[in-house]
């Protein structure tokens, strides 16, 4: 009994949750299904917005994450805590992150106790950053969270960043305050000046400043409903921003490492690039045995390295090979965005996904080039994830026209 | 605007009430306006009556706004003059004198530079020092009207700079001719300035008292007297300077007092009164209420005035002197006086106006030294003209400090209808509006009129942007509730702590907690510190409390500010019935939630408060009950509706006491509450508030654009005009 305190709450001991009731249809119609509405119709105008044409794309991108790490993250209001529900999305961004923007810098950021620790540096490689998350999974939540101290630091980390990169911070926020040294309005004054634009969001209520650093730096703030919506949130980071401002077009000087060994096609011409080496990303590690003949090499310094991209520790050039570029090249030719159509009798199903359409669905989708018409969910898919319109792909005229 | 015009036809009055950021002000500005526009000769002039000066300045930003868009419409220059009025003090432009901080210096030197006789004085020797923009203004001024157009205060010193007139006497000569005025409600609420400023005011106009949720309190302050023994001592001293200048007077000057004695004789008090500038000393009685007699004989002559004046204070002085508390009708304290020192009624009645006119006549110039003899006048006047409606209460100490002997007469008026009736009787419509004036038939009972007009509005949102809330209990299931019997018990404080705890923890920014009492906040916030909530508090947020203290207030008001906007989070305790809860907005983030620490009932045991509750059940047949519920709900609806400024805003309000969810306190709530107030909300405990609370607000923080008012609470031109929406005006008209 002495110890009731200590020990956590048992499920049934928390607060209610009335799950319910979020499925509950209301009689005055102004409640949940009303903001449900509310944040489809946002999703689709996001979506239009965005796809609308030339606006310049940052795709080289350097992203700091913050991670609030108070006192506050252990509420179990996300399953299992705040904090490993959100360390655990984390990974899934970190992937999906580097999948759509190969040539991009990750880094990753705590606060807790009214410090700011760094956990990762700015770095190309995906794997570290997702060990470095599940190692923090034992990290214990305490005291205060402090915005401006997380944000000095990334903004000293993303400072010296060459001019043709964008410049970004993503702050995962639970407190609902922020133990500050300082005035906060100078940071944000001195984040505008950098051209460092800073995306929040809240896990619990809307907070003034959040919102307020949002707007300024040009980034958004969104606050979660449940934990399907902060996954949606946290992917909505993922795509590449427009680019505030001018931002200068430069030459940047890539390097890309020869292929397999098998094929020696002249861009590495000596044995020697094939002989066993100690990978470079390893090499401190203890673990690090000799490599075979498998890797990549530097076609500057002929550092060797195990997978791509990365970038080069001894000469300092960026690694990518050539599919990644052309991963990141989707982003500047978008598709055009679907129109929105009330639902017609002719088409019963999607032409995506082949399922029927229901009364309760209204709008479906048409693409402009081939007027084939998909549902909401296909629409969202093709435009986040697939970049192509399958009726313009399976159409052979069309296609045919593209690849010309 | 349907019911208003209705009332305007009428030519009644009306009692409406409407949320607050909904557009009260425009709506009724523009009816009015297009009302004076279309029937010039039954509607001439509208007065808006608002409570502070920022108030009045935000109506003479709406109205500039609506002549623009006139103009734009209309192609032309709008023939309407629209115009502020405040005190001296915000208005004057005199080098030196606007640098005076208190109003009533400000007014003492300004009547020191513009009386008529300081004036005479420096046309007979330059040196005598007087008002170069009042000069102007009287020289020039009168002849040449304010250009039509809307001015507020810093355009009225503009103009007065540029052409070097007294903007303040510019304003109160424009008052008679301009369409729209705008003051404060003491210009026409309070007898003794309403007869100077706003006697000519024609029968064809609009009265709007904005933010009238408190107007039988502004009444009835307006006709009571509080005289202690400082004042008193303060009078004997202005007696004597009154004493000698009379007979210095005697010595150089007998004529002037003998033309004063003869004139009084006459009964031509208005012969000099209609000097505008000499209006400083005013009678308190109403204008209906003035006999048009002759001064009576004992108080004629300046000796046998001051003489008598001396015995009046003196008396009240005796009557001071007492150990226990007294309570005596007007008539009675008259009788007293009568048997005691052997003074008339009739007498009494004219000192006030015969002290003016002394003051006058000796050309005192410097009137601050003198209010405290003016209020014992007022008091003299008012006591020997109303027998009804009033009492006199003397207490020999304050109930706080029961020890500290600290004589106070109060000179109570109980009914707040005599202060606004030639009010109501004069003009042909008044319009009562606030955000929070329910339960509505009350004000026609307390006020003693017959509105035509008497609805609540409601508001119409795209969401449900408040949470009213009522928490009966806390996690413990014991019950919350500011009753007498459990105000003390621990218990309760202890679950009024935990309940705000819990809210800070889920509610960002600023929250605003009202409590009934100062003493029930120190008790309060010094048992918290014992049980270590306070601590608690201050791991979410930082703390602020108001005092009584107005600067110590402000400045824990600013600093509260500052915590909000740079995302610290902040509570402030403050006080129903305090300042925070009567002009303060706590508009979007300032104030997300509200709590209210049981209902704010007056403390009962004041013998005023007593007094004028008999009074009330005697005259208007309200129970006593009833009243102090109208007046507890009224307090606690104000303070809820601060945090709620508009449509875009969105704040929780929570009710902390278990007997706000009975019937007849619940239903006093303003309608655009209750209607949000679900019966599930009713009966909840800490905990299950907390749970709401933290879904609700993360509702409200989604992306809300305009677009998703469009056609629910906000309408396009073509909306507006769609069939559909005419024919639901149409039932909605019909319906009422």
């Amino acid at each position: 009994m002495a110890d009731e305190d200590e020990t956590k709450e048992y499920r049934w001991e928390s607060g209610y949750e009335k799950t319910w009731e979020a499925i509950k249809e209301d009689d005055d119609g102004l409640l949940e299904s009303n903001v449900a509405d509310l944040v489809a119709r946002a999703k689709r105008k996001r979506a239009a917005l965005k796809d609308t044409g030339a606006i310049q794309l940052g795709m080289m991108r350097h992203l700091f994450v913050v991670v609030d790490a108070s006192a506050c993250m252990f509420l179990q209001d996300l399953k299992p805590t705040r904090f490993l529900c959100v360390l655990k999305l984390l990974e899934v961004f970190v992937h999906e992150f580097f999948d759509l923007n190969p040539i991009s810098q990750l880094g990753i950021l705590t606060t807790k106790m009214k410090r700011s620790e760094q956990i990762t540096v700015l770095a190309g490689n995906q794997k570290k950053h997702i060990e470095a998350l599940q190692q923090l999974k034992d990290l214990s939540c305490e005291g205060e969270p402090s915005l401006q101290n997380s944000l000095e630091r990334a903004m000293n980390g993303l400072k010296n960043m060459p001019a043709y990169s964008s410049r970004e911070i993503l702050v995962l926020f639970g407190s609902l305050t922020t133990c500050d040294p300082g005035d906060i309005q100078k940071t944000i004054k001195s984040l505008k000046d950098n051209n460092i634009r800073v995306s929040i969001i809240g896990l619990a209520a809307e907070v003034r400043i959040c919102q307020e650093i949002a707007k300024k730096t040009g980034g958004t703030y969104n606050v979660l409903i449940d934990d399907h919506h902060l996954k949606e949130l946290i992917l909505n980071q993922v795509q590449p921003p427009a680019v505030a401002g001018s931002m200068e077009a430069s030459l940047v000087k890539m390097g890309f490492p020869g292929g397999s060994p098998i094929v020696n096609d002249g861009t590495s011409d000596s044995s020697a690039d094939h002989a066993p080496a100690y990978c470079l990303c390893h090499i401190e590690s203890e673990t690090s045995s000799l490599m075979g003949p498998n890797g990549y090499n530097c076609p500057q310094c002929g550092s060797r390295y195990c997978e791509l991209p990365v970038e080069c520790k001894q000469c300092g050039l960026t690694l990518v090979s050539a599919p990644h570029l052309a991963r990141s090249y989707h982003h500047l030719f978008p598709i055009k965005p679907f129109i929105e159509r009330a639902q017609v009798r002719e088409t019963t199903h999607c032409f995506a996904c082949a399922k029927l359409f229901v009364e309760a669905e209204t709008n479906v989708y048409e693409c402009e080039n081939c007027n084939q018409i998909v549902c909401l969910d296909c629409d969202l898919f093709i435009r986040e994830t697939l970049h192509t319109c399958p009726g313009c792909a399976s159409d052979p005229v069309t296609a045919q026209m593209k690849t010309n | 605007m349907l019911e208003l015009k209705r009332a305007l036809d009428a030519k009644g009055h009306c009692l409406l009430e409407m949320p607050s950021g909904t557009g009260k002000t425009t709506t009724l500005l523009s009816l009015i306006v297009a009302y004076m526009k279309a029937h010039p000769l039954d509607l001439t002039k509208l007065v808006y009556c608002s409570r502070t000066v920022p108030e009045i300045e935000k109506v003479m930003e709406e109205l500039r706004k609506l002549m623009n868009y006139y103009e734009k419409e209309m192609g032309m220059e709008q023939n309407i003059l629209g115009l502020a009025l405040s005190s001296r003090k915000n208005l004057c432009i005199h080098p030196s004198v606007s640098k005076e901080r208190e109003g009533k210096v400000v007014d003492g030197r300004c009547y020191s530079l513009t009386a008529s006789f300081v004036r005479a004085r420096h046309a007979a020797d330059d040196a005598v020092p007087i008002c170069e923009f009042y000069e102007g203004f009287d020289a020039h001024g009168k002849e040449f009207p304010l250009p039509p157009g809307v001015y507020n205060l810093d355009d009225l010193k503009e103009y007065g700079q540029m052409k070097r007139w007294c903007p303040y006497f510019l304003a109160r000569h424009t008052i008679t001719h301009a369409n729209i005025v705008v003051y404060s409600y003491h210009y026409l609420l309070d007898p003794k300035i309403a007869e100077v400023v706003s006697k000519e005011i024609s029968k064809t106009s609009v009265v709007v008292f904005d933010e009238a949720h408190n107007i039988d309190n502004v009444c009835i302050d307006s006709m009571s007297v509080k005289i202690t023994k400082r004042l008193l001592d303060k009078c004997s001293n202005s007696i004597t300077i009154l004493e000698t200048t009379i007979s210095n007077m005697k010595e150089n000057d007998s004529k002037r007092l003998e033309k004063e004695y003869k004139r009084l004789v006459e009964g031509l008090r208005d012969a000099t009164i209609a000097r505008e500038t000499d209006m400083a000393l005013v009678n308190p009685v109403l204008p209906s209420e003035i006999l048009e007699e002759a001064v009576p004989g004992t108080i004629r002559t300046a000796e046998h005035f001051v003489a008598f004046l001396k015995r009046v204070v003196e008396y009240i002085k005796t009557r001071l002197r007492v150990q226990h508390v007294v309570q005596e009708s007007p008539a009675g304290f008259l009788r007293d006086i009568h048997t005691k020192v052997c003074i008339d009624r009739k007498p009494l009645r004219f000192s006030a106006e015969r002290l003016a006119s002394l003051i006058r006549t000796l050309e005192i110039s410097d009137l601050t030294d003198f209010s405290p003899l003016v209020t014992v006048s007022h008091f003299a006047t008012l006591v020997s003209t109303y027998t009804k409606g009033f009492t006199i209460i003397i207490e020999p100490f304050e109930d706080r400090a029961p020890t500290v002997s600290n004589p106070i007469l109060y000179f109570s008026c109980l009914d707040s209808s005599i202060a606004i009736k030639p009010v109501f009787n004069r003009f042909q419509t008044v319009v009562i509006t606030s955000g929070t004036l329910s339960p509505l038939d009350m004000y026609p009972k307390i006020l003693d009129f017959h509105p035509v007009i008497m609805t609540s509005f409601t508001m119409t949102l795209a969401r449900p942007c408040i949470l009213p809330m009522i928490v009966s209990k806390g996690n413990d299931q014991v019950a919350m509730s500011s009753r007498y019997e459990t105000r003390e018990d621990t218990a309760v404080i202890r679950n009024y702590g935990n309940l705000l705890v819990e809210v800070a923890a889920a509610v960002p920014d600023g929250i605003v907690c009202f409590f009934t009492s100062y003493l029930y906040l120190e008790t309060i916030v010094s048992s918290w510190y014992d049980q270590g909530i306070i601590d608690q508090l201050q791991r979410h947020k930082l703390l602020f409390i108001e005092t009584q203290d107005a600067a110590e207030t402000s400045l824990a008001l600013i600093n509260y500010i500052k915590a909000c906007d740079n995302g610290r989070g902040a509570v402030l305790l403050s006080v129903a019935r305090g300042k925070v809860s009567e002009g303060i907005d706590f508009d979007h983030h300032l104030g997300r939630a509200v709590l209210m620490f049981g209902i704010p009932y007056v403390y009962t045991q004041s013998r005023i408060l007593r007094a004028r509750l008999e009074y009330l059940r005697d005259q208007f047949q309200i129970k006593e009950n009833d009243f102090l519920t109208f007046d507890a709900m009224r307090h606690a609806a104000q303070c809820l509706g601060r945090c709620m400024r508009g449509k875009t805003d969105y704040g929780i309000m929570i009710l902390a006491d278990k007997r706000f969810s009975r019937a007849d306190k619940r239903s006093k709530l303003p309608k655009w509450i209750q209607e949000h107030l679900k019966d599930t909300n009713c009966n909840l405990s800490t905990e299950e508030c907390v749970q709401i609370c933290k879904r609700w607000l993360r509702q409200m923080a989604q992306p809300f654009s305009r677009e998703d008012q469009l056609g629910i609470s906000l309408l396009t031109l073509e909306q507006l005009q769609s069939e559909e929406m005419q024919k639901k005006i149409q039932q909605r008209a019909q319906g009422i």
